[in-house]
């Protein structure tokens, strides 16, 4: 599969560039093209030698029907490069359009994380495919509508400079005005045009506002009110329509006039040579045919000119996001056992390479150990465990794995070897198998994923959907509830089999009964596994081989439970709230008893 | 795509007669528009048709003769009859222009409107997005057939109709040529059409499809990472890429293929025309101007012809468009004002529930026999697990449903005797996820009440504790809150809900409160501005805090449809049943948090 890289960000040599591997194919048709005008041009020609012929000679030369036939070999010829142009030039534009999507896709999967954070979903797709529709129809339409009446225009004239020099020239004498006409026109239809679409979405908008706060409306009973809100947009609209109607409709006649008379000159002119025996009058038939070739596309002209500048604009959005530079994926050590030691050496880390987020940061974790995180929202927790598949960079201190810098070893050899379960775990629209294996490379049988899901303590709930395994999941398909969702991703993490655990507050988002359940799949997810468990529960952390306490980017304290409690310090007082919320919680209800 | 659980009806894109008078009718109110570009049109077809005749008859009866006079003669009516095609050109760019654009304004109001009139039930099945297209592509389509879509026919058959006129004039022989090649053109173009509409409608689909896979990629891309499925996820998407590929690559090759069939077949016929011609004109029966307008004639016959294709597949989706719109304004509100209903004055703040049984699906009952008395002035709070029909209870209290069995009764009377508009107007609603208009806090506290002065929207600001944080906005009262309030926090959009609520001045009050955190003085603020809203009023509260709860008259443990519980909070929480479960556990949680223990 061709993707593209290195492309330039001016977008004159970027239309260029994306050509690359079509030119051939594209400037072919672009020949073809010419060829088939030519071919057309040929046929007015047969029809000049044909009325000389029948006109002057009473004795034909040919039989008749070769004209016929010369004519209609033509007309063959015609569409046979018809044919191949618009096959080479659709062929190309598709082929790019294709490229670009996958070059896109592949680009936005690739892209560092910090990319991601900063760039919204909305925005992107909007990229990924109207953009490149835009770029597609470039090549498709305004370059192939361009170059049609440029040679229209040049094989057609010269055609007419064969017949008669003079004639020639006084046949586009217009040409330059009906040029500018068009483009200064279509400029103005073009913004008018924008600006009835702009209104367009305001309507759209304005119809999801009252949708989505239907609620409210009804409530209040503001129908009525809403109804006038939404008429003074509707009107802009058909305001708009209107400005975009009238300068279509100044255009078209304006210029049809200019080509008239272009004509009415260009018909008189030819006529009277015709009298004066300067052009015989089969040149003047054909003369009518070159003469229409010439002048009317012009008209067109502007259009694909106005809208040559969103092409343009495209481009530069489309290149905003290949210009980016991915993540390295695959540099470094790719294939060796770990064993899950881990070690932060005086570790620091940020997002704008200040160094605040983790400030020399320490940790040692034998393998097969749990290392629990403790601290408020913000403290650092998250950002140490992401730095672990390499999602970011450090700015200091060394990060070790088996003792090896985290830097000699590839990003995709860290990830596969990490698991990580999320908060609110991420599904795919596909089956519920699927989204299992989803992160394994090789062909998984049906007795390992149900095991990874009995483990997980969710085979049951997907047997009990018709569909079990295949059942799709999100919106085309059943809803999942929060814990059920999270279990899948357990399941998930428990078939990849990796050496190192992330456990990122995985049960927070669930209810009291669900958490059981998790918890007993995360017990088991556990064993032997390396893991970091971030949580906000102090059961999550009772276990662990190691607590840390994080408080702006340090360790404030470090432990096992049994110690932290026998000190003064954040997690002992954490603990005693824990125990004095269930105290006053005893107290009261004990007064409301009293008092009751 | 939202239309997930929605199943969209199929709507065929024949033609029916009913459809189709129906679409006219939309034109009726503007009918000289419709007249007028009709006529425009057909002059304008009639004009070029009769405009390649003048050019004939210059030919043979000036050019070769050698009749200057004569010629210009001719040519100055060829030039004034383009002069009036300019204006005609004009004409119908405009008559069909502005009908167009009158259509799409008259069906987006009428649509409107009339979304305003349907029921909840008709939003819950009906995704937002679905609703968006009849409202803007949709009637685009309906306004394009009557308008371009029926041009383009009129000019078709005026095209056609005149060339073949003309050159039946001219030499009936030779045009009998045309006329019989006219058919098998139009049969083979009708034939392309279906097969270039299908790979189109192929093209469409899988295009949705890779949006969907873009969207998937860059939400789900921490995941693809940590999974390491580059590889795999973009040869999946290739495969899409590639059908992409070549399903447009087949209807290009379809449409490069069709117009050089037409293309071909004319040059055929008039291969055949000049054929015959050169015995015709031996015999002097035809003439040179007569193959110059031949050839003009057949040229011009070919446009519409090769055009045939996409007009017929742009009507074929008009069509379907329009019943779509159709059904939409066909569908009828389920909650209606009877006929009798009057306006209430007051409900006095009495409301009763009198065996109340309510679905929104038929087997699948949500309340049964549910009964309740609320005296005037009582605060009701409902707790309860998710599902269990608390917001089902407020949702019938607004009338936003109506029970399917018994009756609720507000100031002693069946509430249907009243007219929504009237009910509605005592009510003051705050929602758990409060919704903003796009505009200023101004505006969104004054939707309340549409005649409040600035003043009173003020006061009621400060009634709801939120004109501290407004004051402290940069542009205070004008500030714009951003589409759908996205400038402000859940907390903020809470408080001018409640002040909103507050100005309507309203004698029951519905609030559910927010779930989502929201910081600690944020929420004092709001359970102060709750209670001035509840003070003297009837209130029905979806409570999750404890404040809130402690604070009811009575409170009511929904769970599967019934009221497990009711009962004063300390009567509750002796009885150590459900409620006493649900207490204790808010407890901790909001203690926790209160004490900032891990947050």
């Amino acid at each position: 599969m061709r993707t593209i890289n290195n492309i330039p960000s001016s977008s004159g040599s970027g239309l260029w560039f994306l050509l690359k591997g079509f030119r051939v194919r594209f400037f072919s048709a672009l020949f073809f093209q010419a060829v088939e005008v030519a071919a057309g041009t040929a046929g007015y020609f047969v029809l000049r030698y044909y009325v000389d012929d029948i006109i002057n000679t009473g004795d034909w030369r040919f039989p008749l029907i070769y004209f016929s036939l010369f004519y209609i070999g033509f007309a063959l010829l015609r569409g046979l490069f018809s044919f191949l142009t618009a096959r080479g030039v659709g062929g190309t534009a598709e082929g790019i359009a294709r490229n670009l999507r996958n070059s896109i896709f592949d680009h936005i999967q690739k892209l560092s994380f910090s990319y991601h954070d900063q760039t919204r979903t909305g925005e992107l797709i909007q990229k990924s495919t109207s953009d490149v529709d835009a770029i597609r129809r470039f090549y498709n339409e305004m370059i192939s509508g361009l170059s049609r009446i440029f040679f229209m225009f040049l094989i057609n004239l010269f055609s007419i400079f064969y017949l008669n020099m003079k004639l020639a020239l006084l046949s586009i004498i217009v040409v330059p005005l009906l040029v500018a006409m068009s483009v200064f026109f279509f400029r103005r239809i073009h913004d008018s045009y924008e600006s009835y679409q702009d209104q367009d979405g305001k309507v759209s908008s304005s119809v999801q506002e009252n949708l989505t706060g239907v609620r409210v409306v009804r409530a209040f009973a503001r129908q009525e009110f809403e109804m006038e809100k939404f008429d003074d947009e509707n009107k802009e609209k058909f305001k708009r329509g209107k400005r975009f109607l009238i300068n279509h409709a100044m255009y078209w006649p304006s210029s049809h006039i200019v080509c008239a008379a272009q004509q009415v000159f260009g018909i008189v002119t030819a006529a009277f040579m015709v009298m004066d025996g300067k052009l015989s009058i089969g040149d003047m038939v054909a003369y009518i045919g070159f003469l229409n070739t010439i002048i009317w596309p012009i008209q067109q002209m502007g259009r694909i000119v106005a809208q040559l500048s969103t092409a343009s604009v495209s481009y530069g959005r489309v290149a905003s996001i290949l210009l980016n530079d991915q993540e390295d994926l695959t540099t470094g050590l790719d294939d060796a056992p770990l064993k899950g030691h881990i070690e932060y050496r005086d570790l620091s880390f940020s997002y704008d390479n200040s160094g605040k987020v983790l400030k020399k940061v320490n940790i040692i974790c034998e393998p097969g150990h749990s290392v629990a995180l403790l601290g408020e929202t913000g403290s650092g927790k998250t950002s140490l465990v992401n730095l672990l598949p390499g999602f970011y960079r450090k700015d200091g201190g060394e990060l070790l794995i088996d003792g090896r810098p985290i830097e000699e070893y590839s990003r995709h050899f860290l990830r596969r070897n990490i698991g990580i379960v999320e908060q609110e775990p991420f599904l795919f629209s596909t089956s519920i198998r699927e989204n299992i294996t989803y992160g394994v490379d090789r062909d998984v049988s049906d007795d390992e994923v149900f095991e990874a899901a009995r483990a997980a303590s969710i085979h049951k709930s997907i047997m009990s959907f018709p569909e079990k395994y295949d059942t799709i999941v999100g919106e085309k398909g059943v809803t999942l509830s929060g814990g059920q969702k999270q279990r899948i991703a357990i399941a998930r993490t428990i078939l990849k089999n990796p050496r190192i655990l992330i456990l990122d507050d995985s049960t927070s988002a669930v209810d009291a009964e669900t958490e059981d359940n998790i918890r007993d799949a995360l017990n088991s997810l556990m064993k032997n596994r390396t893991t970091f468990i971030i949580a906000h529960r102090v059961q999550s952390l009772i276990d662990a081989d190691q607590i840390l306490v994080f408080k702006n980017g340090e360790i404030i304290q470090r432990g096992v439970h049994q110690s932290l409690i026998a000190v003064p310090g954040f997690y002992k007082h954490v603990f005693e709230l824990q125990n004095k919320i269930e105290a006053e919680l005893d107290a009261e209800l004990e007064k409301e008893a009293i008092s009751g | 795509m939202a239309e997930s659980h929605f199943k969209e009806e199929s709507f065929s894109n024949k033609l029916s007669f009913k459809t189709a008078t129906r679409i006219l009718k939309q034109a009726a109110p503007h009918w000289p528009l419709l007249i007028g570009f009709i006529i425009f049109i057909m002059i304008t077809a009639f004009t070029e048709a009769f405009n390649t005749y003048m050019v004939k008859n210059a030919i043979d009866e000036a050019v070769i003769p050698g009749n200057g006079p004569l010629l210009l003669r001719y040519m100055t009516v060829y030039g004034s009859l383009h002069i009036l095609l300019a204006g005609t050109v004009f004409g119908f760019i405009y008559c069909a222009g502005r009908l167009g654009e009158q259509i799409q304004y008259d069906l987006r109001k009428k649509l409107f409107n009339h979304l305003q009139d349907l029921s909840f039930s008709y939003f819950d099945k009906t995704p937002v997005g679905w609703i968006i297209s009849r409202c803007t592509s949709d009637i685009q389509r309906v306004s394009d057939l009557v308008t371009w879509n029926l041009l383009d026919m009129v000019w078709a058959l005026t095209n056609i109709t005149s060339a073949m006129v003309f050159m039946f004039l001219i030499n009936w022989k030779l045009a009998l040529i045309v006329a019989v090649a006219l058919p098998v053109l139009i049969t083979i173009a009708l034939r392309f059409q279906k097969y270039i509409i299908g790979e189109f409608r192929k093209v469409r689909s899988i295009n949705s499809k890779i949006t969907g896979a873009f969207n998937e990629n860059i939400t789900g891309v921490k995941i693809i990472k940590a999974l390491v499925r580059e590889k795999k996820n973009l040869s999946q998407f290739g495969e899409l890429t590639d059908n992409m590929y070549g399903a447009s690559y087949r209807a290009i090759w379809l449409s490069a293929i069709f117009l050089p069939i037409v293309q071909l077949l004319t040059a055929v016929a008039f291969g055949a025309v000049l054929w015959f011609g050169g015995f015709q004109f031996k015999l002097g029966l035809f003439t040179i101007g007569g193959i110059q307008a031949f050839i003009s004639y057949i040229t011009f016959m070919m446009w519409p012809v090769s055009d045939l294709a996409r007009v017929y597949g742009e009507m074929q989706q008009a069509v379907a468009s329009a019943e779509r719109v159709f059904s939409l304004i066909d569908t009828e509100p389920e909650i209606k004002d009877s006929p009798e209903a009057y306006d209430v004055e007051s409900v006095k703040g009495d409301i009763e529930f009198k065996n109340v049984d309510f679905y929104y699906e038929k087997n699948n009952p949500v309340l049964s026999d549910f009964s309740l008395k609320v005296k005037p002035g009582e605060t009701i709070a409902l707790v309860g697990p998710t599902g269990g029909g608390k917001s089902t209870i407020v949702n019938l209290v607004c009338r936003f449903y109506e029970p399917k069995e018994g009756q609720i009764l507000m100031g002693g009377r069946d509430y249907r005797e009243f007219t929504q508009q009237s009910l509605q107007s005592k009510l003051g609603v705050v929602l758990q996820t409060p919704h903003l208009f796009s505009g200023t806090v101004m505006d969104n506290i004054r939707y309340g009440r549409l005649d409040a002065t600035d003043e009173e929207v003020i006061e009621a600001a400060k009634l709801a504790h939120a004109h501290d944080f407004i004051a402290g906005l940069e542009n205070q009262y004008q500030e714009d809150v951003g589409e759908e309030g996205t400038l402000l926090s859940v907390g903020q959009k809470q408080l001018i809900s409640l002040a909103r609520a507050i100005l309507a001045r309203p004698e029951i009050i519905i609030m559910d409160e927010a779930t989502s955190s929201i910081d600690t003085i944020t929420e004092d603020l709001i359970q102060k501005g709750m209670d001035t809203l509840l003070e003297g009023s009837t209130g029905f509260v979806i409570a999750h805090r404890l404040s809130t709860i402690r604070h009811a008259d009575r409170i009511l443990v929904i769970e599967d449809g019934k009221i497990k519980e009711m009962g004063s909070h300390r009567e509750l929480l002796s009885r150590r049943g459900h409620y006493f479960d649900l207490y204790t556990r808010q407890f901790r949680r909001e203690r926790q948090r209160d004490l900032h223990v891990f947050s």
